[in-house]
């Protein structure tokens, strides 16, 4: 049993041992370096506007998390997350691994891992190094890292169930889903926008931060439940898509190559 | 005892294409080849097996078990597909352990097995190298490698060959005969017939998804008695013999080469040939090399079927 329970983190060890190329590295501090410089620019301009510091935390703090929960972590996970199939199918692996007793569950399992950790860890010292920067208390070290977390565990999973049904043309399908759903429908003033993960977010972000002036501003847009509701929300989500990854990945019939 | 592999009326439909098509086949413990040409259903067949795919009509049993829904069954297959691997910067070692890890194996063991399976193909000296430094013939040893690390009851191979020099063919060759002296089960897919021919004399000929014979080359020629063959017949007087076999009414066709050292007779009934030939040869005394007929050469009677599948009989 507890064998079973650590394969999941030895198929991690793994990917993240087959990961270390000049291509992948120079992924990640590219998306480590993005939000930096543009959070390092924007708080080089902030003494230009006029504001007075203490009413600078908020924009730059929703810049930040824009920025961060909201792209590096999507960008990361869309890198890693969506193309956890196809990568095997395309390089003709997939078959090596679905005739493993343990095979199609335990890897999907430890590739979700893998990119949660791989963009966490890049999300995690960007949020460091633009907090360094803008020189903030405490409270927003750890609302940032949460989200991050939160928003790694979330979109994971859903990039993970786009990667297990569509198989082909994974990735186009992911960056239709998050332009049209998670930065589209997210913003939609009604019922269908508290689906979406980035609403959850913005909730906690909101919530955390005790920014009621820009909630109360755009409910629509941050919500009005309680942190609690978000976080069940957010894990709902995240079981849900896992669980039905899981089982559509050990009955799937994917093609392993062609014959003639 | 069940049978090692059990198939029962099995047909795999991809839409509206036939993949393999009521496929029956009842195999006891053992080494088996399983022949066709590329696009035969080998590849589907071979899938079915492992439980990658479910028939869509049918069953498929392997030493007892039904694959798709009885994952544990798996532990006791390897497999080496006929596709390349290539994770460029990991080594045979790290990747066979990881192999061997998602059958449950405890983390101490893989390491062992890894290296004994490594060691088997004659990998331990690179085994530490990143894959990406291999040739295709250490690419090959290596996929062996994850095939038997496991220490599986069945062993399939699709076209392992492939890839291998002649040093590394008769390796391979060696092992799989150790692999099946050992009294494991063994299914070699491959489109040369040659190749299963030095491992084993039991096979199954499967083209356009059908199972068209099974059995060993001395039952398919019986089987084949009555069903056209071509031989060879070459020799300074092969061209002697055209007025004998225009004389008979058990030959179909007769093509004389240019140099006029070769004779192709293509036979309505090849057992009257053997009573014959000799006969022939002796009574007009005539200097013949070779005659080349399908028994012992599974690649005629490979064309024979496939004469006799088309119709063609």
């Amino acid at each position: 049993m507890i064998d079973w329970l650590t394969m999941p983190f030895d198929v991690m060890r793994f990917e993240l041992r087959r990961s270390l190329t000049p291509a992948r590295i120079a992924m990640w501090l590219i998306l480590v370096a993005f939000p930096v410089a543009l959070i390092a620019r924007l708080h080089a301009l902030m003494p230009e506007s006029g504001m007075p510091p203490e009413m600078q935390i908020m924009p730059l703090g929703a810049t930040l998390y824009l920025l961060v929960p909201e792209v590096t972590c999507l960008l990361g996970l869309l890198l890693w997350a969506t193309p956890a199939i196809s990568t095997e199918i395309e390089g003709q692996t997939w078959v090596y691994l679905a005739l493993r007793q343990s095979g199609r569950r335990v890897v999907l399992l430890g590739k979700y891992l893998t990119a949660v950790v791989w963009t966490l860890s890049a999300a995690w010292v960007a949020i460091a190094l633009s907090l360094l920067i803008i020189g903030v208390e405490w409270r927003m070290w750890w609302v940032m890292g949460a989200l991050a977390m939160l928003s790694c565990v979330a979109h994971g999973a859903l990039y993970v169930l786009i990667g297990v049904i569509f198989f082909r043309r994974t990735m186009a399908t992911a960056v239709l889903y998050t332009l049209t759903v998670e930065y589209g429908v997210s913003f939609v003033p009604a019922l269908i926008n508290k689906f979406t993960i980035n609403y959850r977010l913005r909730g906690l972000l909101a919530q955390w931060m005790n920014w009621e002036e820009m909630r109360s501003s755009a409910e629509n847009v941050f919500g009005t439940e309680p942190a609690g509701t978000h976080l069940l929300a957010l894990a709902a989500i995240t079981i849900t898509m896992l669980g039905i990854s899981l089982y559509r990945v050990n009955r799937a019939e994917y093609p392993t190559q062609q014959e003639g | 005892m069940s049978a090692m592999i059990e198939l029962n009326h099995v047909t795999k439909m991809y839409g509206n294409v036939v993949g393999v098509n009521d496929l029956v086949i009842e195999l006891p413990e053992g080494a088996y080849g399983l022949i066709g040409p590329n696009g035969a259903g080998k590849t589907t067949l071979i899938n079915l097996l492992i439980g990658h795919l479910r028939p869509t009509i049918g069953n498929v049993r392997i030493l007892g078990s039904t694959p798709s829904s009885d994952r544990r069954i798996l532990r006791q297959i390897g497999l080496c597909p006929a596709t390349d691997v290539l994770y460029p910067n990991v080594s045979a070692l790290e990747w066979v352990q990881y192999q061997v890890r998602l059958h449950g194996i405890a983390r101490h063991e893989c390491q062992r097995l890894a290296e004994q399976a490594l060691e088997t193909v004659g990998m331990s000296a690179t085994m530490h190298r990143p894959m990406g430094t291999y040739s295709l013939g250490m690419r090959q040893r290596t996929k062996i490698a994850q095939a038997i690390a496991h220490e599986p009851q069945l062993l399939i191979l699709d076209e392992p060959y492939n890839g291998l020099d002649p040093v590394g063919r008769s390796d391979m060759t060696r092992m799989l005969k150790n692999w099946t002296a050992a009294g494991r089960g063994l299914l070699f897919a491959s489109h040369v017939l040659q190749e299963i021919e030095s491992i084993t004399s039991s096979f199954l000929l499967i083209f356009g998804g059908r199972l068209l014979a099974s059995g060993t080359a001395k039952e398919i020629e019986s089987m084949l008695a009555k069903t056209p063959q071509e031989i060879r017949i070459v020799g300074r007087d092969a061209a002697r013999l055209i007025h004998r076999f225009a004389d008979v009414d058990w030959v179909d066709s007769l093509q004389l080469t240019e140099n006029r050292k070769e004779l192709r007779v293509s036979l309505r009934d090849p057992t009257m040939l053997s009573t014959q030939i000799a006969h022939w040869i002796a009574s007009d005394s005539l200097s013949i090399e070779r005659v080349s007929a399908a028994d012992g050469n599974l690649a005629a009677i490979f064309e024979s079927l496939l004469r006799h599948h088309r119709g063609e009989s």
